[in-house]
């Protein structure tokens, strides 16, 4: 008997579609995002991206598999826009090279490509940068003007002069991370140890990124199941510690519009690839990442931890997929057993 | 009452307005026919005509072999012109003349006749899945059946057959629930419906209250239920009515429902009280190249080129022909194939209607299979386990629990032909099957064949032991030479006790295997249920030739 394929299909949207989707949908956290901290924003994702074009094409060469329907798929593009948009502004541009192909290369195309990585190609390559070039990474300018005073030095490849010559640590995060035990949080905040308009500048992008996840939800190209799992299990935690001690960690509304948490949680954790499938999955493995973020902020060296927590969890998808089978309608147990019917 | 909810499903484009605007007609007579002998659930049907025999509409072509099988009846009058291993080609005198069985009163004949009449008219389940319905309804000498559940969701976009047969045969289709709730000894009938057939709701209402004032044997109750595929799946049609889950690996019977389908309860009335044999059914004709769509009674054995090219279809526009529904249904590869039992709907669909499918991208794990999937299975993980071809993994995941309603594949966005994987994961397991048992298999054929052997014997002494008493009451003077001891012929009446349970416990272990993989081949049961078969004969001639011996004892 000849078997074949169902004859209709759905209008299910392509994969091409749902990437292409995603990547709009980071148009207002990046646009806010820009509105602060200046064009060095908009050029980071733009070398990222076209360095992840280049680094796909490249490697699908060397694999020898179809170029043009592979980049169509716009993944390595999506991947290039996410790690451009975690970088610090007009970072250089080997540094962004080097995070892109750990990204795009390493972390996707060597173990068999799109739909095969254990690991968010974006967060390797972030994670990589942080941990080789920490000189690179930490310094965030505080916001500034539009137009910056130059990109020359991202064109140069050195560091912007307005990092160097900003606070080190003048993201919030990193800011309370490096306050010292003896300094009390509202004495550390009454000292407004930040640039003026740090913080509202951070809470309002953390809410671009919000709305652009919100229409990725209601749009139904990503589902609710891990973001909000990881952004209740941070609340959740964090309001724990900060009820245990308000004087030495952040409250739970500022572990929430701070640092990548939005941005992490709608397109970086929702990464379907290296996330759980099920929906019971999806949602533990929400909050694994929801509970490393609190804990590596809190009592890790790590000011902020998104790029940490999602690696770690992808780590445990194997598992959690393991655990997370439903159970099937008319099985007594939801549990597939291998050891039963294996010979 | 409330209807419960089964897991997953979709809402594909109904497209039913197509073909349910136009009432139900009979389709021209064909010139020719040729019936499959494979047409339904088991083994395939034996020719028992020969090339040149005249036959009329509803003479028996085809005798069913073993128990897992269903009779084939010829569906034109006419001569037969060729028979193959596979078909009867019968030419068409174009008279129709018909020869039926003896009409029966369902509510007065016995059941044995009527299990009978259901087996001779070759009556199979025409929902899909082409099951035996006299075996169907036997069922109920292993379990208690309480519930009726008369199938009429048709979830499928394009269908419509169900639906005109019940505007139409309304009545007729709830008379027939009625005899098979009497069969399978069912106190209630519940018919499932979704809620975009509002003429088919109206008909069905219209007959409730007159069927409450007759005291039916059966209740009746009609509960409508919202528009999501697959709510006419079997085991999501039970949850969703009635709130029980079918046991993985089970039955329907197991939890006490019996399942039919509308057209398969008006044929069976139709054999029972009208004795027509099965010849024809409802079929929709139906997609964008069709320029007459509707549903027609059509003569199994019609040719699906012909039977198109009577009713109208642009060629120009006709891109492939899909039998069955757009989701579960297969497209054809010859439009020279005939109409089967099972056939419940043509797509003349054109290219725009049905896109080929896009080129395969890599699954990305998204999960929206896992939402949609309604027996709550993992189908992305069981699709890098069939393409991995890990069966053990496969089996784990319960690939079998798969009921390959296609709406995974449907919002895919990776375009991955899930459903096509599954089925040919289960092919290939089938075989394993098969190819594992194959000594066991090899073995219960020498069984049968020391089992005929015995018969033959037992039947051959048994003669001669009549033959002898006969021979001594005539001559009265014989002198009784072998004398049976009493005990004796207890021990061989317990042995066909046993042989007769044999039969009783091979039969349901058939019926069970077969009602719940109706793709695998069960050639072994059938061969173990033929040993049993004709052990139970040598018990009886045995038995025989015992009593005929000591009566003989005992006449002088």
């Amino acid at each position: 008997m000849r078997m074949m394929h169902a004859p209709q299909r759905g209008k299910a949207p392509s994969t091409a579609h749902v990437m292409r989707w995603v990547i709009a949908a980071t148009l207002p956290g990046l646009a806010v995002m820009t509105l602060y901290f200046g064009l060095g924003v908009l050029s980071n994702v733009l070398i990222a991206a076209l360095w992840a074009v280049a680094a796909e094409a490249l490697i699908l060469r060397l694999r020898h598999r179809p170029i043009w329907p592979t980049l169509n798929d716009s993944s390595a593009l999506l991947t290039g826009v996410l790690l451009g948009a975690s970088l610090p502004p007009a970072s250089p541009w080997w540094l962004i090279g080097v995070g892109v192909i750990a990204a795009v290369v390493v972390a996707k195309q060597l173990y068999g490509g799109l739909g095969h990585n254990p690991f968010n190609p974006a967060m390797v390559g972030y994670a990589l940068l942080l941990v080789s070039f920490p000189t690179h990474m930490t310094p965030w300018a505080p916001p500034q003007p539009l137009w910056p005073d130059s990109l020359w030095p991202q064109i140069m490849g050195t560091l912007p002069t307005s990092a160097l010559d900003g606070l080190s640590g003048a993201k919030p995060l990193d800011a309370l991370k490096h306050k010292g035990d003896a300094v009390l949080a509202s004495e550390f905040w009454a000292s407004s140890p930040l640039p003026e308009g740090t913080l509202n500048a951070w809470r309002n992008i953390a809410l671009a990124w919000l709305a652009g996840g919100v229409v990725l939800i209601v749009k139904r190209l990503i589902s609710w199941h891990i973001p909000v799992a990881m952004l209740g299990s941070m609340m959740l935690l964090s309001a724990l510690f900060y009820a245990s001690d308000t004087s030495h960690f952040g409250s739970p509304l500022f572990h929430l519009l701070t640092g990548a948490t939005l941005f992490g949680a709608f397109f970086i954790a929702t990464d379907p690839v290296s996330a759980a499938t099920s929906r019971q999955g999806k949602l533990l493995y929400g909050a694994g990442i929801g509970v490393l973020v609190i804990l590596i902020r809190n009592l890790g060296g790590y000011p902020d931890a998104v790029a940490f927590a999602v690696l770690l969890m992808n780590l445990c998808v194997p598992l959690l997929d393991m655990v997370s089978v439903p159970r099937p309608v008319g099985q007594a147990t939801a549990r597939a057993d291998e050891r039963k019917s294996a010979p | 009452m409330p209807a419960y909810e089964f897991p997953g499903g979709i809402y594909p484009p109904e497209r039913k307005e197509r073909s349910n605007q136009a009432p139900l007609r009979p389709a021209p007579l064909p010139s020719e026919v040729t019936l499959p002998m494979s047409q339904h659930t088991g083994k395939a049907a034996w020719p028992c005509v020969n090339v040149g025999d005249t036959v009329k509409t509803g003479t028996l072509v085809a005798r069913r072999d073993g128990m897992v099988s269903a009779n084939v009846h010829a569906s034109i009058s006419g001569t037969v012109i060729e028979i193959t291993d596979s078909v009867i080609i019968i030419q068409g005198d174009g008279e129709d003349r018909w020869a039926t069985l003896p009409p029966l009163d369902w509510r007065t004949t016995e059941r044995d006749a009527l299990l009978e009449r259901l087996d001779d008219s070759g009556l199979i389940g025409l929902g899909g899945a082409g099951f035996p319905a006299y075996i169907k309804a036997q069922v109920n000498e292993h379990h208690a059946i309480d519930t009726l559940v008369v199938d009429a969701a048709e979830c499928e976009p394009y269908i419509t057959a169900d639906d005109l047969t019940l505007r139409h045969y309304a009545a007729d289709v709830l008379e027939g629930a009625q005899l098979l709730a009497r069969l399978c000894g069912a106190a209630h009938i519940i018919v499932g419906i979704e809620d975009n057939k509002p003429e088919a709701i109206q008909a069905l209402q219209a007959l409730l209250t007159v069927i409450a004032d007759s005291e039916p044997l059966a209740s009746v109750t009609l509960k409508i239920i919202e528009t999501r595929y697959p709510s006419g799946g079997e085991r999501q049609l039970i949850k969703k009515l009635l709130n029980r889950e079918v046991p993985s690996g089970g039955l329907p019977a197991d939890i006490g429902v019996l399942c039919h389908n509308p057209g398969t309860l008006l044929a069976g009335l139709q054999a029972v009280r009208d004795g027509l044999p099965l010849v024809a059914r409802v079929v929709t004709l139906t997609g964008d190249a069709i320029t007459q769509p509707g549903n027609y009674w059509v003569r199994v054995g019609t040719s699906v080129d012909a039977l198109l090219a009577q009713v109208g279809v642009d060629d120009e526009q006709l891109h492939q022909v899909v039998v069955g529904g757009p989701m579960m249904g297969t497209p054809l590869t010859s439009l020279d194939t005939p109409v089967t039992k099972t056939t419940n709907c043509l797509i003349a669909a054109t290219k725009e209607e049905l896109p080929p499918a896009p080129a395969e991208a890599p699954c990305i794990r998204c999960g929206a299979c896992e939402s949609v999937c309604p027996a709550q299975l993992l189908p992305q993980q069981l699709h890098w386990y069939a393409r991995a071809e890990n069966d053990a993994a496969l089996e784990a995941h319960h690939l079998f629990d798969c009921i390959e309603c296609g709406a995974c594949s449907y919002v895919c966005p990776s375009a991955i032909p899930l459903v096509q994987d599954y089925r040919s994961s289960k092919q290939r397991i089938r075989y394993k099957r098969i190819e594992t048992a194959k000594a066991e298999h090899a073995k219960h054929r020498f069984e049968f064949r020391q089992a005929r052997l015995a018969r033959e014997e037992a039947e051959k002494k048994a003669r001669r032991q009549a033959r002898l008493a006969q021979q001594q009451s005539a001559s009265s003077d014989a002198k009784g030479t072998q004398a049976v001891p009493v005990a004796d012929l207890r021990s061989l009446r317990i042995a066909q006790t046993a042989a007769k349970a044999a039969v009783r416990k091979a039969e349901k272990v058939l019926a069970r295997a077969a009602a719940q993989d109706p793709q695998q081949r069960h050639d072994d049961l059938e061969t173990q249920l033929a040993t049993a078969q004709e052990n139970l004969k040598a018990a009886e001639a045995r038995l025989a030739e015992a009593r005929a011996a000591s009566e003989q004892k005992e006449a002088p």
